[in-house]
């Protein structure tokens, strides 16, 4: 057992490494999701199209086999070399994006064709009525829905061993080897889990309490 | 490297890769003055690995096998093994019973030893197949009674029960299976500077007395 406690804070150390997965899997997939749920409601019929099938591929595969479809093959195919956690943060960040994409779209129509038609006759223009009306409420309302990608995300990343990358499960993994203890690293590992998806759901809901618009939305 | 296949290749206590492969590796690279990265990389996609180019060669008890040699160029050997069929100490049934049980026979998924469980089934033994992450759970599978027998490779199995005699204790070897087997470092193929000047140094390391104080140092 203190030979196993002397490993605890290498599986500690892989905190970081996830964070940094989630973070910018996460910032990714914001970005691709805002602008694929404003082309999903807004978009031409040639638009929509195209995030219909991005949304269905990227939400069909496997993780594990975007991982190694993008690593071995995309990436090399068009000339990129990206090393595997950027190669991880990347398709992390493109399957994110499938999902937050639905989610925002879901707070986009809930707020109906009311708020964009009342914009529109005071005189802003499509896009402006979009960006100061329409996105700052959907956002609001679509923070249970994102708190759950955070907490999908954070177990997403221990995926991303397949390539190497010594996050969390990697790391606890080679320390069940070097220990022969199998049960306690697994046990120590998913107290991390927990805690991370716990601390992190907190923060969204602190900021949903913040910022929801009163009277629309209940509670996380 | 996989840093999960002691006492070849695994993780000390601050995460740095230790091991026989990784002194072994430390000591070429000695010689020729070589800055060397022992670098983690999951073993299902570490041949692809070295020919993608992300790693130069793997040094992480491979072995010499005539599906991989069609994929990488494998140097001399430098160590051989055999495989076992291991069941508990209180088992009094014969190899060919212990194999026609129906029963669970465990192996580590994607090893030489998963490899032996197809070709044994392929020639009509009765059993099923557990494969695990490592030879770690498959020997712990038997010993929880979810398998009746174990088949690991001598390389794993004797440095594990010089480290475990408690483990050892509640096993004994029932037969070996096949004939012995060596492991090499492969490199990617067409790259002959590398390739020759591991063999050379494996052939002047093999000679000295080094080889077997590394032996010794870690129990092989």
């Amino acid at each position: 057992m203190a030979a196993l406690a002397e490993f605890l804070p290498y599986i500690l150390s892989g905190v970081t490494w996830t964070l940094g997965l989630v973070a910018g899997g996460l910032a990714i997939g914001f970005v691709i999701g805002i602008l694929m749920a404003i082309g999903q409601v807004y978009g031409s019929e040639e638009i929509k199209g195209f995030i219909h099938a991005y949304v269905w591929f990227f939400r069909s595969l496997p993780l594990l086999v975007l991982l190694f479809l993008f690593y071995w093959g995309v990436f090399p195919a068009t000339g990129f070399k990206l090393d595997p956690l950027a190669c991880s943060i990347v398709v992390l960040g493109l399957r994110s994006g499938a999902y937050q994409s639905q989610i925002f779209r879901g707070a986009i129509l809930s707020l109906g064709d009311a708020q964009l038609l009342a914009a529109r006759a005071l005189g802003m223009n499509r896009l402006r009525a979009i960006l100061h009306i329409v996105l700052p409420q959907a956002l609001r309302i679509s923070m249970p829905g994102w708190s759950n990608e955070y907490a999908i995300m954070i177990k997403d990343s221990a995926i991303t061993f397949a390539l190497g990358v010594l996050e969390i499960l990697t790391r606890t993994r080679y320390v069940v080897m070097a220990t022969h203890e199998p049960l306690i690293p697994y046990f120590f590992a998913g107290g991390l889990f927990i805690v991370m998806t716990y601390a992190g759901s907190k923060i969204v809901n602190v900021v949903y309490e913040r910022t929801k618009i009163p009277g629309l939305v209940g509670r996380l | 490297m996989d840093a999960a296949y002691p006492p070849f290749t695994e993780i000390d206590p601050t995460g740095k890769a230790v091991g026989f492969d990784v002194d072994v590796v430390d000591w070429i690279a000695k010689k020729y003055s070589w800055q060397v990265e022992h670098k983690p990389w999951e073993w299902a996609a570490i041949i692809t690995a070295v020919q993608a180019g992300d790693l130069d060669f793997v040094a992480s008890g491979m072995t010499h096998t005539a599906a991989r040699a069609e994929k990488v160029w494998f140097g001399l050997p430098y160590y051989s093994y055999i495989h076992q069929l291991l069941v508990p100490a209180t088992e009094t049934r014969t190899k060919d019973a212990v194999l026609n049980s129906g029963g669970y026979i465990a192996v580590q998924l994607g090893a030489t030893s998963d490899e032996w469980a197809g070709k044994l089934l392929q020639k009509g033994y009765n059993f099923k197949k557990l494969g695990l992450d490592s030879y770690e759970l498959a020997f712990k599978a038997v010993l929880d009674g979810r398998a009746v027998g174990v088949i690991s490779d001598s390389a794993f199995t004797g440095p594990y029960f010089k480290k475990q005699p408690d483990v050892a204790a509640k096993f004994r070897v029932v037969s070996t299976i096949g004939g012995d087997v060596n492991y090499a470092y492969p490199t990617r193929p067409g790259d002959y500077g590398l390739r020759n000047a591991i063999n050379h140094a494996l052939e002047e390391i093999m000679a000295s007395t080094d080889w077997q104080d590394l032996k010794d140092k870690w129990s092989i």
